[in-house]
This record gives structure tokens, sequence and C-alpha cells, in this order.
């Protein structure tokens, strides 16, 4: 009987991305979306979400990137079209005018106002309307993009009984694999691993972090292969080595600023089609 | 909390060693721009870093299959890939066509979802409805083959197998009732696809006859997931809305206001199907709530504590008056049904939703193995399609389901 399988990256779509074609260097792609997902997190607080909601947003909307490039979407849009649809899909679905105001405060934020130099948004008022319409034509671009496959499954219950079963369900190692799982989701490995690799790599440097001892190839038990375990650490570990400087991401919100930076930075162009080059 | 401060492990096994040297790799060096770009971005083969094909890799536990199974990021084709054919029906949530793929010529069935007037974004109702085709690959579940795009973002297309007949219509056209062998290769495949729905956590929440299609070959799909939701799932305030499931098909603890239910509705549907097939007519044709649960206390007799002991705990049981008590009806209803036939249809349709039979219970029952057996799919005979061109006619009006913008507000 046939379990339906959750969408992964295809070798070609992992090979280069849209972004990558259209001459966004990978390093900045990462950073970008990385930024994103912390933006969907605060969100996600800011709107007392539930886990499930954010972390499901947080997958569709790194798929969305393997099929879409970040010249032609704006990465805030999708990434709260992607908050708006992972609320519904979780059944905790939010009132679009809640998701709304978190937007405007966080855009406004990220502009860097503070305070009372954020301006109350009217309900009446064009950026009520205008952010609504770009949220509702968001989560639309992702369903279609994603050819309405929303399929996502969630890593939590397998950590809980792959840990269980290596007889290490202590709450700190269970908290701090847990962390790593949610540090994760603001890098691409759930577009491109299974779920079990993505466990054992946050099990792996959970172990390493608290000097855990595990049984000689324990993830063999989980279907994991150590290649794939090594490198879903490796996207993990680079989050928090970030290549590019934080405040040049944190402005590129929309498809404008992506295409004023890569004009700004012509040089950087060509390294992105450089690296094009080694890999195709 | 930097997880950049790896503490090594103090007992070094092989595996740790060869960790070791690697960890190195990606912590000390991350500024040589083509070294972490090498790493980012997998390479092409001979050597792959995503592992995806290890012929000689040991059979995978059922629950992960190789990555090279799963489906790659699809985005949505465009509706002209397929060619207009014929309407089916208007059903209350969509408009169904007949269409050809262009590329393949096969005939499908495509869905409009409705979408025009829907305030807040893509409704929850159709994600569900989608999402529980897709999770329900069965081969007794109508099969999606994706869902496709018109111009407008309101456009949205299922596309699924076109399956010839629904139950409903083949009923009232039929100039005999089925065979009892046919009845149970039917209800063998029903209850196999409801089995499979209830072990994916999907309700289907709106099981009748229309919403059986059956093709030529004798094989029955369920179809029409437009009131589907996953169980378990948070249920929102004010629980589970009663409005779904079309009144005739609708289980008691639905009728009398319980706040949540579960797998035991849909099988009160079967037990509804079952005995249409083998009437040849709706079971209950009430036309009010109120009239259906009187037909339902006349046929099985009005609940007891011993039958339905949560009945008197039900919100709307205090306003009902019970009858008094008398023997359940089904042997003078049903004169032609065996002992075994009669005790499955009593035990789908039993009142207490905890102890109703499940669907995987139903598919061990008796009456499948005694004779006559089920009917080989193959040896059913063939029917004129309505669906693929003739105008249908109205047949005996059963009630539409129930209103989606009712579902929308009251309940999720
Ligand atoms: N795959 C299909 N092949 C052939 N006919 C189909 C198919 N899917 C649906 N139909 C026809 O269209 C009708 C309506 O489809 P469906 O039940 O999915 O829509 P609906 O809008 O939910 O309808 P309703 O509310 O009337 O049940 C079905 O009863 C059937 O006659
Ligand atoms: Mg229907």
């Amino acid at each position: 009987m046939s379990r339906s399988l959750y969408p992964l990256a295809s070798l070609s779509q992992i090979r280069q991305t849209p972004s990558r074609a259209d001459g966004i260097p990978a390093s900045l792609e990462s950073a970008i979306l990385a930024n994103a997902c912390k933006l969907i997190h605060t969100a996600g607080i800011l709107l007392h979400q539930k886990q499930v909601a954010v972390a499901t947003a947080q997958i569709l909307f790194h798929r969305f990137w393997f099929v879409s490039s970040l010249k032609s979407f704006s990465v805030a849009d999708i990434a709260f079209g992607a908050l708006y649809l992972g609320s519904k899909l979780e059944e905790c679905p939010l009132r679009v005018r809640d998701l709304v105001n978190v937007y405007h405060v966080l855009l406004q934020r990220a502009k860097g106002k503070v305070g009372t130099e954020i301006g109350i948004m009217s309900y009446f008022g064009n950026t009520f309307y205008e952010l609504k319409d770009a949220l509702v034509v968001a989560e639309m671009q992702i369903l279609k993009r994603l050819g309405f496959n929303t399929h996502v499954v969630l890593p939590y219950g397998s950590l809980v009984s792959y840990l269980r079963l290596l007889g290490q369900d202590r709450p700190n190692v269970v908290a701090k694999a847990w962390g790593y799982l949610n540090d994760a989701l603001q890098s691409p490995v759930y577009a491109l691993y299974q779920v079990p690799t993505i466990v054992s790599a946050a099990i792996l440097l959970t172990s390493r972090f608290l000097a855990i001892r595990l049984p000689d190839a324990w993830w063999k038990l989980f279907d994991a292969e150590w290649e794939d375990v090594w490198s879903v650490c490796g996207y993990i570990m680079r989050l928090y080595h970030p290549e590019i400087d934080k405040k040049v991401v944190e402005r590129m919100l929309t498809k404008g600023d992506v295409r004023t930076w890569l004009e700004e930075n012509p040089r950087a162009v060509d390294v992105a089609q450089e690296e094009n080059a080694i890999h195709n | 909390m930097s997880a950049g401060n790896l503490t090594p492990s103090r007992k070094r096994s092989k595996w740790n060693d060869e960790g070791d040297d690697a960890a190195e790799d990606f912590q000390s060096h991350p500024r040589s721009k083509r070294r972490v770009k090498a790493r980012l971005v997998p390479r092409p083969s001979p050597s792959p870093s995503i592992a995806i094909a290890h012929p000689t890799r040991p059979s995978h536990c059922v629950y992960v299959p190789p990555r090279t199974q799963h489906p790659s990021i699809l985005p949505s084709r465009s509706v002209y890939c397929y060619e207009r054919l014929n309407q089916i029906e208007e059903g209350s949530y969509g408009v169904v066509f007949r269409a050809r793929d262009k590329q393949t010529g096969d005939i499908v069935a495509l869905k409009k979802l409705k979408l025009d007037e829907e305030k807040n974004g893509f409704p929850i109702t159709a994600l569900r409805e989608v999402n529980a085709l897709m999770a329900c690959h069965h081969e007794n579940v109508v099969r999606v083959r994706e869902v496709v795009v018109g111009d407008t973002l309101t456009q949205v297309f299922v596309v699924m197998d076109f399956i010839e007949h629904d139950l409903k219509s083949l009923l009232t056209l039929m100039p005999a009732p089925f065979l009892q062998s046919e009845i149970k290769t039917l209800m063998l495949q029903l209850l196999s696809a409801v089995d499979h729905c209830h072990s994916n956590w999907i309700l289907h929440r709106d099981l009748k006859t229309s919403n059986l299609l059956m093709n030529n070959r004798g094989t029955i799909k369920v179809a029409d997931f437009g009131l589907a939701r996953r169980y378990g799932d948070p249920v929102g305030v004010g629980g589970m809305t009663q409005l779904v499931v079309t009144l005739w098909y609708r289980a008691p603890e639905i009728l009398l206001g319980a706040m949540s239910y579960s797998t035991a509705v849909d099988l009160w549907s079967v037990g509804c199907i079952f005995a249409e097939l083998l009437l040849k007519e709706p079971l209950f044709q009430a036309k009010s709530e109120m009239e259906l649960l009187s037909m339902i206390f006349k046929l099985l007799g009005p609940p007891t504590h011993n039958s339905w002991p949560e009945y008197f705990s039900l919100p709307l049981a205090k306003t009902i008056n019970l009858p008094s008590p008398q023997p359940p009806q089904f042997r003078q209803k049903f004169q032609y049904l065996t002992s075994a036939g009669l005790d499955l249809l009593m035990s789908l349709l039993f009142y207490d939703p905890e102890r109703r039979i499940t669907a995987s219970e139903a598919l061990d029952h008796p009456y499948f193995k005694e004779s006559p057996l089920p009917k080989h799919p193959d040896l059913f005979g063939s029917f004129p399609s309505a669906a693929a061109g003739e105008k249908k006619q109205k047949l005996f009006n059963s009630p539409s389901a129930p209103v989606r913008a009712a579902d929308n507000k009251f309940s999720m």
C-alpha cells in the first residue's frame, strides 16, 4: 500500500536553482532565505501561532525557491504567504488582519524603524489592502508553484522515537536536538533530504555537543546514509557562521531589492556565473 | 547559543575520528568561497552528495523508501493542456467536466474548484479536499493526476481519472438490482477504500451513492473529498461542524449534536449504502433531521442505556421524545438477506459509535466468506455511461451535501 511521499528537490533542481540561474550567488540566496525564515519564525511568535504551522510554512517556503527565482518573486511576500498557508494546513488558520498587522510591523522594523516610528496602519488605508492582497496572491503563487502538493512531514515525532530507541530520551538531549531541527528550518534541508536523515543529523550534532556516546553506525538503524547526515550537519553549522553581512540581507525583502543589489554588485554576478559554469 | 563550540566526545570511535576531521572542514574554512560553494551545491555525478542511487543498498524499512521514490517539486501545469469535452455535472462545490489530455489522449475528469468570492485566500476546505485526495492513493479511491490552473488566480482544476458511472445513477437506471455476489464485491471495495482513508487519518464525511463512482470493469472509486478532513487535528472552537454528510447518510451522533465524532460516522454512511444496494433505493429518504431520527428509531428501535450509553448526554437528546421501546425491524425490511448479511448491516448501523464496527473489522466479516462468494469485478456487466455524453436525467432528488459557506462560518 503506497503511502504518499512528500516532494523533494530533484538533482537538477539542486544543481541550479532558478535564483542562481538569474545570477544570484548561492551564498546570497541562502542568506536571504534564512533571513526570511527568521521573519516567519518571529511572526509566528508574535501571533502565538503553533510551532507545527510555522515549521510547515518554512518547509513550503524552501520548496518554493527550487522552482522560482528571487528576481521574480518578493521573498517577504512569499514568507508571509507561506505562514498563511501553513496555518491553514495545520488547522490553525490566522486572521488575515492579524497577519497583515504583524507583516507591516516587521517590514518597518527591517527598514530600521523602531518603537513609535512604526506608524499604526489604518484598516481602510491603502497599505492594509496592498499587504493583504500581496498575502493572498503569494499564497496562491506558492500553491501553483508547488503543484498544490503541500504534503509536509515534520521531524519531531521521529526525533522522540529515535532518541528513545537509542536510550537517550532525557529532556536535555531531546531539547538540544529539537533546537537543531528548528534551526535547520532556516536552511533548505527539508526540501533536500528525507526526514530520517535530518533527524539523524540533529542527533549527531547533539551527541557531539553533549558528549554522548552512541553505538557504532547508529544512523543505519534509521535508514540514513552517512554522507547525507554529514551534509545536513554542514547546512546546519553554516547557519551559525553566515558568510554574508546580516545587515545586507535584512533589507533585501522584495524582488526590487534583489535586482538593485545585483546592479550594484556586478562582480557578484560574475562569481555566480562562474559557480554555475563549474557545476554544469 | 552557538552550536559552533562543539565538544568533541571524550571516547573516540572510528566514525568519530572521520567525523571530527570533516567537522574541522566545515567550521574552519568557511570564508573560502569556492570551497563552501562546492559543498553547498551537491555535485552532479559521479559522486552526488545526495545518496540517491544505491543499487547495493540493503532493503529499506517500508517507512523509508529510497529518496528516488519521492516526487520532485513540480509547478502546476496549465488547464490548456486539456481539451474540454462536455460538462458532467454541476455539484454544490464545483463544476465537473470531461476532458482530453492533449498529449496522451487520455480521457479525464476536471473538477473546477469554486474559489470566486473567497475573502480569506485559498479556502481551507478546498485545501482539505485536494490534500485528502492526494493522501489517499488507493485502488478504490478516484486517482488524482494533478492540479492545473487557468489564466486567473481563481481558476483551479483537479484532474482525475474519468470514471464512467456514479452508483446513484446506476442504481436508478439498472433494470434489476445487483446480485448478492456483486454487492459483496462492491462492499469489499468500499470498505477497503474507507479503511485506507481512516488509516491515513482522513475522514471522508460525505459517503453516499452519488459520490461513489464505478467504471465498466466492476470497480468502485470513492470520490468527492469536499468535506474530508484529518482527524486528530485541532477541531477549532465549537467542536467539529455538524454540517457534514448529506442528510440521508448522516450518523445519529451528528444529528444529536455530538461535539466530536470520528471514523464511525463514515461507517454509518457505509451501512446506509449497503442497505441502498440491497433495496435499490436509499434507506432513509427523510425530509428533515427529525424525520430522519424517527426513521432511524423505527428501524433500529429507540436507543437504550444498553445500546447507547452516551445518548442521554448528547446536546440534543433532551429535546427529543423517544418513542416507546420496540424491537428492531431489520428482519422485516431485509427479508432476503442471510443472517450474516443482516449481522453486518446491524453492526454498521449501530447506535453507539464506540462499538460500531470499524472498516477493517467489517472486511473480515463472515458475510463475505459465505456463499455466494464475491463476484470477480471482470464479470460485472457494463452499462451505458451517462457522464460520457447522453443527457443525464434528473433522478430522484437526494438532498445535496451541506453548504460550504456554513461550514466555513461555524467551524473548521
Ligand atoms: N472522476 C470523475 N469521473 C467521472 N465523473 C465524475 C468524476 N468526479 C466527479 N464526477 C461527477 O461529478 C459529480 C460531482 O462531483 P463531486 O461529487 O466531486 O462534486 P461536488 O461538487 O462535491 O458535488 P456534490 O456536492 O453534488 O456531491 C459526481 O457525482 C459525478 O457524477
Ligand atoms: Mg458529490
